[in-house]
This record gives C-alpha cells, sequence and structure tokens, in this order.
C-alpha cells in the first residue's frame, strides 16, 4: 500500500515538475496580465449566479456607459504612470473641462464646446508636464497642487453652482447607441485603439516605457526627456477631457463638482491592469480590463443594493490587494 | 565551519545549481570562481539566508541549519557583503558600522559616542588607523572605504563566517590590495571567508583554497598552492582553454578623430587634453574618483563641463546634451550597464535601437520590421547569445553588455567610449569585449577605454593616459606600458592632498 502511494507520488510529481516550472515562468512573465481578465471573468460569472438581471444587454449598456468615462481618464493617466509619474490632476481637469465647455457650448454650439474642451485638456497637461519635467516637482507632489489649483478655477468660474443650457443634442449624445453598442463605449474604445498605437508604435510611445523603465539610460540615450514627459501629461490631460465630454453630456449641464472620484479610480484600474507604479511597464488593453474590474465591480454591488460607501471601502481594498500582488510579483522578478 | 551538501536550486526555466557541495574551513579563505552563470551568486545567496535551496542541506559546526531570511543567517553567525554595499549614505560612518546593533541603553537610546569608540577601534583592529573617520556622513566614502564599513559591521556581530560577492571588482588595484590585506588579517583571527572573484591572479595570491563552479555544477576544489597557473583556472571555468584572452591589437591607425582641449570643470576634472586616431584604442588609467568617468561623461554632454572644446575631424562641436553628442557619433557606454546603460524592462531589440529609432520608418512611427532586422544583424555580428525579444533583464551580464556595444554600433558612431566595460562579466564574456572593441577599431572607430584593471589596459590598448585627482598625470605609448609607471602617476595627485596619504596607508 504504502509502496504504491509513493509511486503514484513520483508519478505526478514528475508531472507537476514539468508543468510547474513552465506555468510558473509562464505565469511570472505574464502574470500581470492573465490573473485580472480572469478574475474579471469569475466576477461576471459570480454576479450572474446572483443577481439575476446582471447578465442582460441593458445592464451590460449600463456597465459600459458607466465605465466609458473612467475608461478614457485611465488610459490617459496609464502614459503619466508608464513614465513612472502620475496625474492626481484628473479629477479636477474632468470638472474645469465640464464647466468651459458648457459655458462654450451654450454659447457656441457643440464643435465649439468639444474643441473648447479639448484644448482646456491638452493645456491643463502641459502644464503639469511643464511643472514636472522643467521645473522638477515631483509628480505626486506638482499634480496634488494642480489639482487644488483646476478645481478652485472650475468653482470659481462657475461660482460653485451647475453650467446649464447644455444643447439636447449634445445630452443625447450620451444615450445614442450605435449597432447597439452606447456612443460613450465607442469613443472609449477608439481612445482606447488610439492610445495602444501611441504606446506601441510611436517613437515617444516607446520614449514613454524608456523613461519609466530607467530614465537615466533614456537621457543617455539622447532622448529628450522633457519632451517626452510633456507629452505624457499632455496626452492625460487630453484624455481626461475626453472622459468629461462623455460626463457632461451625461450630466446634461457643467458640472464643478464632476470627477471627484477618478483620481482614485483612474490609479486603482491603472494598477489594477497590470501598469507598475515605478514605470515602464503595462498596456492599456491591461487598463480595460481594470476600468471592467472596477465597473463591474460597482455594478454588481448596487444591484446586489451596497451602498456606494461601502463600495468605496472595497475599490479601496482591492487597490491595496493589487499593488501588494504587483510588489509580491516585482520581487520574485527580480 | 560551514558545509553545504548536495546543494540543488531550480529557478523557472532554468536549473541554477545542482549537487552542489562546498565546506568552509575555520580560519581559512575559500574562493569560488566560475563564468556568469556558473551559479555562484544563487549559491551565496543560498548560504546567506536569501533564497532557499530546492535539495541538500546546510550545516554550521556539524549541525543542520535551514535560514529563513539573511538576518537569519547573520545571526548564526553567517554575513554576505554584496557588490551592491548596503549602506545608508545619510548616516555616519559610526551609525552604518553599528546599524541594527546600535549601543546604548536598554536598546531604547542610542549612543553617539559609545558608537563612535566602537566604529573607531574595529578600524583601528582592522590596521586603518584614522583612515576613515566615524563621524563623517557615510556616503562620502569611496567604495573601497565602504567596503571597509561593511566588513566593521560584520566584526561588530562577531561573525564568524563572511561572504564577499565580487568585493574587488569596483576597486583600483591599489585599493584592491588593501583590502585583501584586511582579509588575510582576519583569516589570521580565525574568520572563514568565502570570496568570490572574477580577478583570477587575485584569487591565486589569497585563496587558500578554490571552488570552480561550472553551469550550476561543482567542477573541482582545489588548494591553491596545486594551481600552476591562471590559466589552469580559466579552463576549469570554461571548460576549454582559452589560449588568448587578449586579441592581437589593430595595426591600422588614421588620423585623428576625437580632439579634447582644456576640458575643466571645478572640483572633477581640469586641463584635459587628449587626442584619439581612427582605428585607435587609447586607454585612461587612475583610482576610482581620479575624474576619469566624470571627463568622458562630460565629452558625452552627459554633465557638460565648464569649460574646454571638443572637436571631431577638426570641427568644432557644441555639446550641451548626450544627444549632441549622439549625433555627431560619439557614444558612452556607462560604468554601470544596470543603472545608466539599459532599460531592463524592456526587450534587447528595443534597447538596441533606443538611440537609432529615428533612422527607421516616418518620422515620429517606429517601424518594427524594420528595427527588428537592423537589430537582429548587429546583435548576430555581436555574437549576441541572448534573447532578443526578452527583457534586458534576463540576459546575461555579458550579453548585456553585448546590447549596449549593440545600441551604438547601429546607432553608427564612430567614437566609442567604453567606460569599465568588463566590470562584473566572465572571462569568456570578456574576451569578446576585447575582440569586439579590436574589431570596431580596425572598422575605423576611435575608441577611449577607462578601465581600473591594469592587464586589460596594458593588453588592449595603443596608449595609456594616467589621470590622478582630476587631471593628466602621464600618457604611455605601448613600448612605454609598465605597471609601475601607471601606478605611481595614478597616485601622484593623491599623495599631494592631505588625508589622501592615509587613504594610501591601508590601501
Amino acid at each position: 500500500m504504502a509502496q504504491i502511494s509513493s509511486a503514484q507520488d513520483l508519478g505526478s510529481g514528475a508531472a507537476s515538475a514539468a508543468a510547474g516550472p513552465r506555468l510558473r515562468a509562464l505565469l511570472q512573465r505574464h502574470g500581470r496580465e492573465i490573473v485580472l481578465p480572469l478574475v474579471v471573468a469569475f466576477m461576471i460569472l459570480l454576479f450572474s449566479l446572483i443577481s439575476d438581471v446582471f447578465f442582460s444587454v441593458p445592464n451590460f449598456r449600463n456597465i459600459g456607459v458607466a465605465a466609458a468615462a473612467l475608461a478614457c481618464v485611465s488610459f490617459g493617466q496609464t502614459f503619466a504612470i508608464i513614465t513612472a509619474g502620475l496625474d492626481l490632476s484628473v479629477g479636477a481637469t474632468v470638472a474645469l473641462v465640464s464647466i468651459l465647455s458648457a459655458f462654450a457650448m451654450r454659447n457656441y454650439g457643440i464643435s465649439a464646446g468639444v474643441v473648447a474642451a479639448l484644448l482646456t485638456g491638452c493645456a491643463v497637461g502641459l502644464a503639469n508636464g511643464l511643472v514636472i519635467a522643467k521645473l522638477k516637482v515631483f509628480p505626486f507632489i506638482a499634480t496634488l497642487a494642480t489639482m487644488s489649483i483646476i478645481s478652485g478655477l472650475a468653482l470659481r468660474l462657475s461660482s460653485g453652482v451647475p453650467v446649464t443650457g447644455v444643447p439636447n443634442a449634445f445630452a443625447d449624445l450620451a444615450y445614442e447607441v450605435i449597432l447597439g453598442i452606447p456612443v460613450p463605449v465607442i469613443i472609449a474604445l477608439c481612445v482606447l485603439v488610439v492610445a495602444a498605437l501611441i504606446l506601441r508604435y510611436t517613437r515617444v510611445g516607446r520614449h514613454i516605457y524608456a523613461i519609466g523603465g530607467n530614465e537615466e539610460a533614456a537621457r543617455l540615450s539622447g532622448i529628450a526627456i522633457d519632451r517626452v514627459k510633456l507629452t505624457a501629461y499632455v496626452l492625460s490631460g487630453f484624455c481626461a477631457a475626453v472622459g468629461s465630454i462623455i460626463l457632461t453630456a451625461r450630466v446634461a449641464s457643467g458640472q464643478p463638482s464632476l470627477g471627484t472620484s477618478l483620481p482614485l479610480e483612474s490609479v486603482s484600474a491603472v494598477v489594477l491592469g497590470g501598469v507598475s507604479l515605478f514605470g515602464g511597464r503595462g498596456s492599456v488593453i491591461g487598463v480595460a480590463f481594470g476600468v471592467l474590474f472596477v465597473s463591474i465591480l460597482s455594478n454588481g454591488l448596487n444591484l446586489l443594493n451596497v451602498s456606494s460607501y461601502t463600495q468605496m471601502m472595497v475599490i479601496g481594498a482591492a487597490l491595496i490587494v493589487a499593488v501588494a500582488l504587483d510588489q509580491a510579483l516585482t520581487r520574485r522578478g527580480k | 565551519m560551514v558545509a553545504a551538501r548536495g546543494i540543488g536550486k531550480d529557478y523557472p526555466a532554468v536549473r541554477a545549481l545542482s549537487d552542489v557541495s562546498l565546506d568552509l574551513r575555520r580560519g581559512e579563505v575559500h574562493a569560488l570562481v566560475g563564468e556568469n552563470g556558473a551559479g555562484k551568486s544563487t549559491l551565496i545567496r543560498i548560504l546567506s539566508g536569501d533564497v532557499a535551496p530546492d535539495q541538500g542541506t546546510l550545516a554550521i559546526n556539524g549541525t543542520d541549519v535551514a535560514f529563513a531570511s539573511p538576518s537569519d543567517a547573520r545571526r548564526q553567525g553567517i554575513v554576505a557583503i554584496f557588490q551592491e554595499l548596503m549602506i545608508v549614505p545619510d548616516l555616519g560612518v559610526a551609525e552604518n558600522v553599528l546599524l541594527g546593533a546600535e549601543p546604548g541603553l536598554g536598546g531604547v537610546l542610542y549612543s553617539r559616542r559609545q558608537a563612535e569608540r566602537t566604529a573607531a577601534a574595529i578600524f583601528e583592529r582592522l590596521g586603518i588607523g584614522k583612515g576613515i573617520d566615524p563621524t563623517q556622513p557615510a556616503g562620502r566614502l569611496s567604495t573601497a572605504q565602504k567596503q571597509i564599513v561593511e566588513i566593521a559591521r560584520a566584526l561588530v556581530l562577531r561573525a564568524p563566517v563572511i561572504i564577499m560577492d565580487e568585493a574587488t571588482a569596483a576597486l583600483s588595484e591599489r585599493e584592491a590590495s588593501g583590502l585583501l590585506r584586511i582579509i588575510r588579517q582576519l583569516r589570521s583571527e580565525g574568520v572563514s571567508i568565502l570570496f568570490v572573484s572574477h580577478r583570477l591572479d587575485e584569487v591565486r595570491g589569497i585563496a587558500d583554497r578554490i571552488t570552480v563552479l561550472r553551469g550550476g555544477r561543482h567542477i573541482a576544489t582545489l588548494d591553491a598552492s596545486s594551481v600552476a597557473d591562471t590559466g589552469e583556472l580559466i579552463s576549469l571555468m570554461v571548460g576549454r582553454s582559452i589560449s588568448e584572452l587578449f586579441p592581437p591589437r589593430n595595426r591600422d591607425i588614421g588620423d585623428i578623430v576625437l580632439s579634447v582641449r582644456g576640458l575643466r570643470r571645478r572640483g572633477a576634472f581640469d586641463d584635459i587634453d587628449f587626442d584619439v586616431r581612427a582605428g585607435e584604442v587609447l586607454g585612461f588609467a587612475g583610482l576610482v574618483g581620479a575624474g576619469r568617468t566624470e571627463a568622458m561623461r562630460a565629452v558625452f554632454g552627459a554633465e557638460p563641463p565648464d569649460s574646454g572644446r571638443i572637436s571631431k575631424r577638426g570641427e568644432v562641436l557644441s555639446i550641451s546634451a548626450p544627444r549632441d553628442a549622439i549625433a555627431a557619433g560619439i557614444a558612452y557606454l556607462p560604468e554601470d550597464r544596470k543603472d545608466d546603460g539599459l532599460v531592463l524592462s524592456m526587450s534587447g531589440t528595443e534597447n538596441v535601437a533606443l538611440a537609432s529609432m529615428d533612422r527607421y520608418g516616418p518620422p515620429g512611427l517606429v517601424a518594427w520590421r524594420e528595427v527588428r532586422r537592423a537589430t537582429r544583424a548587429v546583435a548576430s555580428r555581436l555574437q549576441f547569445r541572448g534573447q532578443l525579444q526578452s527583457p534586458a533583464r534576463d540576459a546575461s551580464g555579458g550579453n548585456q553588455q553585448k546590447l549596449v556595444i549593440g545600441k551604438w554600433v547601429l546607432s553608427g558612431a564612430d567614437v566609442l567610449i567604453f567606460d569599465e566595460p568588463t566590470r562584473g562579466i566572465d572571462i569568456g564574456s570578456k574576451a569578446e569585449v576585447y575582440r569586439l572593441i579590436h574589431e570596431l577599431a580596425a572598422g575605423g572607430a576611435a575608441i577611449v577605454l577607462v578601465s581600473s584593471e591594469l592587464p586589460e589596459l596594458m593588453n588592449v590598448c595603443h596608449r595609456i593616459i594616467v589621470m590622478s585627482n582630476g587631471r593628466i598625470r602621464d600618457e604611455l605609448t605601448e613600448a612605454e606600458f609598465s605597471e609601475q609607471r601607471i601606478l605611481a602617476a595614478a597616485f601622484a595627485g593623491h599623495m599631494a592632498t592631505t588625508g589622501a596619504a592615509e587613504t594610501a596607508r591601508w590601501a
């Protein structure tokens, strides 16, 4: 009996020894990319079993519309974080863009509003980039400070009250559906594709990775560090502006309090999505799953009547787990 | 003292060690040698408690032990000193020496005076006397002095076993011989030392016994006295005999390519004049901190000089950033590959292409197919043996060095400044780096080689400039090469200043 079991142990041991290292190597290299989609799939399965409304086209549209703005902002945040930076001002940017674009739209029409939105986003990003690259202020402090400045500006311009008079045609966009897909989702998917292409197929995209991976080596390879950082923050501001357009359409007004939870949520989505806070690694595809994780979690918890306060606690905890996991993987990968 | 039996360790996709045994006797210096990837680092990480072995046992004084962590190993008397020194630069020397074992009342209060006395006593015992001031911030110490601080720390713990990983790699010959003297002193006090080094002459000089690893296996343990010459060790390490570590020099020297005049930066270097010709390898000798690296980084624009003129083929260049130097065809291969040369998280391909992306495809975009084709061509020319598509982190030291060289070959640079290109890489890779240097020179490139290894300079260069304390002290042509003359010049500037004399006393 003992002999038989030991022989069996040997057999299974040999099999796992063959599969073990390969699986471990795979996990070590791609762990960040593989784990999250599995978690998201598991979450979908779980909520489908618990709630009978969850697994339905209308609810998926809800999730999509709710996720779209966060997705745009997070894709922008990705650029900043891959340079080993951070953009905490995204929420305030969304608010300022919302106010200014609502003003512009009320007075000059929808396209003027959209142009104003995108220009504002780029301008904020440029300011962030200049403070970080030229004045050498750490991104954390720099964007924490600009967050306060931008937020103050938004409240001042709007006197703290919503800017009304946004054209109905614009507000309707948030609920328009093309080929069964809500317009905000289509916008977010466009931002995703463009961001992925920039990171993969443009020089500035690769330089963003190089700077995040090793700034000194990048500098000694002749890369213009300042210009690349500037670009990363402008892209972040631009994406935040796109996110703001979606949110502004949804609330049909310019809101000075829009996006206050976005700094936390976008950083969570980016880090959950496998982008290293130390810079140099990660992809927007991963971030898209991070966004799905945050949005599906909050949708599912809503359906289960979990209060939004409790949801805040859950997201905070998820962020800690994700960073701890990242640290563990980094340490082992060393 | 310490016995390791049948140690095995698997990493994902690679077997780092299999069935390796090693025993360390009381009061012996035991050298561990092998090429990169031979398993030396894994073995010492196991011995120092950093990783746990998959097979085999460790025993101290005949009792089996298992270490939970490096601090566990320290408590049991094994202290490892790694190349990356564990020094807190902002704390004082004495505090660093006593880090984690601070003297004072009841383990709560800290007595600075007592700490400084203890540190001074240990330095005295090591024969350094007042060479290191226990009250100064540790960040101001030289690499050699920092190592002394780490050794002192081991002595505070009364560790009977000290593991030293490439302790002399970052030191000039003079500093290294000072360290070796201290090691002999420790041995006479009964401390056992496991000494890992790439410098084989040094190993033969200091070790009582030598263990050779190759490909994760134990090849031999020899009495140092029975080893006839370095060649014997080399052939054991590489499994074949390397008749020629240094290939013949390129004999086709052309016109002056790079010309530097009056280069100066306050507090770093002054009055630096030199020319390099096409096909020539110009060496820079000197102690660590002599200003060689600083001067070369100034030529490259990494830290621009206060004044001076740099010209290439007669044309004066204005270099204020590395970009300008790269555009002029000047390349710099930094001393520290991992910190300054490579983006470890990026693929080999991208590291090689990093300085030349502009040359492929439409402006602003990355033409991956062309980039891959070009980098593959460079990699095969350099005989890069890693995976180009995997992160540079995964490549061995020698292959990483080839990625850095490849970056500049691809960029088309014809002035290449190598700063300590063979530090920390194995002999096989060294020979290849020398071959590449000569190949580049034969192709018409002008080469500057900054090195702390005299044999390397004397066997690779056509001409050697010796710097000391920020100035050029001597220049030797191939016929004049002599170890004494170089060392004398290397110390010339240091003897003049006070305090440095004491550094020299222990060195």
